[in-house]
């Protein structure tokens, strides 16, 4: 929560033009994230996550300009907070456990945020790098290409249930 | 095994779809930077996703034990991969419990086989399947969880706790075997019982050397001999009265138990009959067979519900014998049973009946009616051992606590200063 918290607390800090935006959002963000803890529902966690995700998006909605130093931190905190509020919300039963379990889990937890982290400064190192005009047609192309990878990894995940 | 994608896995393909969608929508590098190690996350699980194999040896230690002691589980757990979080639930039945901590959560390398010994408490008698495990395996991304059952099939009997008695209740009348109890009639035997004139086929050995002198005429010695008894158990199992962790069925089971030992070891002959929604005989018998016969029977001993009438005519003949003692254990719940009891009472059966007592398992409520229909209850129950009283059938009311040795020597008085009363 507190990680959450301070995620959504960075955009809404901001001198911008809409901050009552960033502030509805990372209220609404932290709030419904709270709430997903609280009924231990995926899916609300995730629509809380989508909020701060949301609510960082109006940093640049607002400003406009030169890219973002902080989003490589910024990919990793929100990759914290996914992974520590699905922690939290795992189906369990009361149980002993042994240390190496929640040692495997916090070292599998700091490499996602790390990979998180890294992999957000090459995506936007790549970003600054990249030479072209865009327009329209590549712009539908990359909406299609999004929806279509969307459509293939859900089908996967159906016919890779195991019964 | 059955395998399923948790809601993780769905909320960071749409966390990734969004983003992906909002950099383009918006323009901005950034949200896709956000969105790509959510991408990534999910891509990688599905990449790596196996199925998990779970195997697991057990063994237990004893196949019989008596209540309150313990016995101990030995598993050997190995996966076919390496597993993070491996959740374990060994699925005990009610009357067992586990001494170490169950459930587990373990973490197991590449072929590492990991050995368990859980010790386990058998808190009530019965026959009981141990060794199931119920599993749970999550993936290393948390995108996958698996689930199985184990099936190890180790059965395990729990015997009743024995209730110890100094003195056993003798019954009125023995039978024609050799045994340890004195018999009231006359014989070859040890136990001094009368003298009187000697008459044509007497043993030397038997004259009284000392009446012989005093009265100068020959006089022997007369004994009892010593002869075995029959003995059955009836068991009423139409109806218990029962709390959480005990009810009448368990008091009379654990007290019939003890019976059948103490009496097998003084080589009398004891059978059961359980009367109740499965009628269950054992006809007597004596010996150590009979003894395991007699506790296996009862550990099958179970109340089921059944509204078919009942009287003795559906028990065999045989497992009721002339001249037995009847140990009835009854809470007096269901009328088929008290209406049988009675019934063999006026056969002639020497009966005695242990009421086990139900007041402790059943509230007196709350309200004035309640209360009310509780006293009135009482009431009845007090008139029904009256009536039983009035037949000249010992019955006894066993409440909870008490020792099992209290509760034969009342049926020891009242046979001791019973009368029958003739109009």
């Amino acid at each position: 929560m507190l990680a959450a918290a301070a995620l959504a607390a960075y955009p809404a800090s901001q001198s911008l033009d809409l901050q009552w935006a960033a502030l509805v959002f990372a209220a609404a963000g932290v709030l419904v994230f709270a709430a997903g803890l609280v009924f231990r529902s995926a899916g609300v966690l995730g629509l809380g996550l989508a909020a701060i995700g949301a609510d960082y998006a109006i940093l640049f909605v607002a400003e406009g300009g030169a890219l973002d130093r902080y989003t490589p931190i910024y990919a990793a905190g929100l990759m914290l907070v996914a992974e520590l509020g699905f922690w939290s919300i795992e189906s369990r039963i009361p149980a002993w456990s042994e240390p190496a379990v929640a040692e495997w889990r916090l070292a599998r937890i700091a490499g996602a945020c790390i990979g998180a982290g890294v992999l957000a400064a090459l995506a936007l190192v790549a970003a600054a790098t990249a030479s072209g005009t865009g327009g329209l047609a590549l712009e539908s192309l990359g909406v299609v290409a999004v929806l279509g990878s969307l459509v293939l990894i859900t089908v996967l995940v159906g016919r890779r249930s195991v019964g | 095994m059955t395998g399923v994608a948790t809601g993780k896995l769905r909320v960071y393909i749409v966390l990734a779809g969004l983003g992906l969608l909002g950099a383009l929508a918006f323009g901005r590098p950034e949200l896709a930077a956000l969105a790509a190690p959510f991408a990534l996350f999910a891509a990688l699980g599905l990449a790596f996703m196996s199925p998990v194999e779970i195997r697991a040896l057990s063994e237990l230690d004893l196949e019989r034990q008596l209540e309150e002691r313990h016995v101990n589980l030995l598993m050997e757990v190995a996966a076919n991969r390496a597993v993070e979080h491996l959740e374990l639930v060994l699925d005990l039945d009610e009357g067992l419990v586990a001494e170490a901590p169950n459930p587990i959560l373990i973490h197991l390398s590449p072929g590492e086989r990991r050995e368990l010994e859980v010790p386990i408490r058998c808190a009530r008698w019965g026959t009981y399947e141990v060794g199931n495990v119920v599993w749970r395996v999550r993936d290393p991304f948390g995108l996958f969880a698996y689930e199985g059952t184990l099936a190890s099939r180790h059965w395990l009997k729990v015997y009743p706790h024995g209730e110890t008695l100094q003195r056993l209740l003798r019954p009125l009348e023995t039978q024609a075997f050799s045994g340890n109890q004195v018999a009231r009639n006359r014989g070859e035997g040890i136990e001094f019982a009368d003298l009187r004139p000697f008459t044509y086929g007497d043993r030397v050995r038997r004259v009284n050397w000392r009446a012989t002198a005093r009265r100068n005429e020959p006089w022997v010695n007369e004994t009892h001999p010593e002869r075995n008894s029959d003995i059955v158990i009836f068991l009423d199992t139409f109806a218990e009265a029962r709390r959480a962790d005990l009810g009448t069925l368990d008091i009379a089971v654990r007290a019939a138990a003890s019976l059948a030992a103490l009496y097998l070891r003084e080589k009398d002959r004891v059978g059961l009959v359980s009367f109740g929604g499965v009628l269950n005989w054992l006809t007597v018998t004596s010996g150590t067979t009979q003894l395991y016969r007699i506790v296996d029977s009862l550990l099958d001993a179970e109340i089921l519900l059944s509204y078919a009438w009942k009287d003795l005519d559906v028990i065999p003949p045989r497992t009721l014998p002339p001249r037995a003692l009847v140990f009835a254990f009854s809470p007096l719940l269901d009328d088929r049973a008290v209406g049988s009891l009675l019934d063999l009472r006026a056969r002639g059966f020497d009966l005695a009946v242990i009421e086990l007592s139900p007041y402790s398992f059943v509230p007196e409520g709350d309200s004035e009616l309640e209360q009310l229909a509780y006293r009135l209850w009482r009431l009845q129950r007090d008139a029904l051992r009256t009536k039983y009283a009035s037949l000249g059938v010992p019955i006894v009311e066993w409440r909870e606590g008490v020792p099992m040795e209290a509760v034969v020597e009342e049926v020891r008085a009242f046979r001791r200063h019973a009368r029958v009363v003739r109009a």
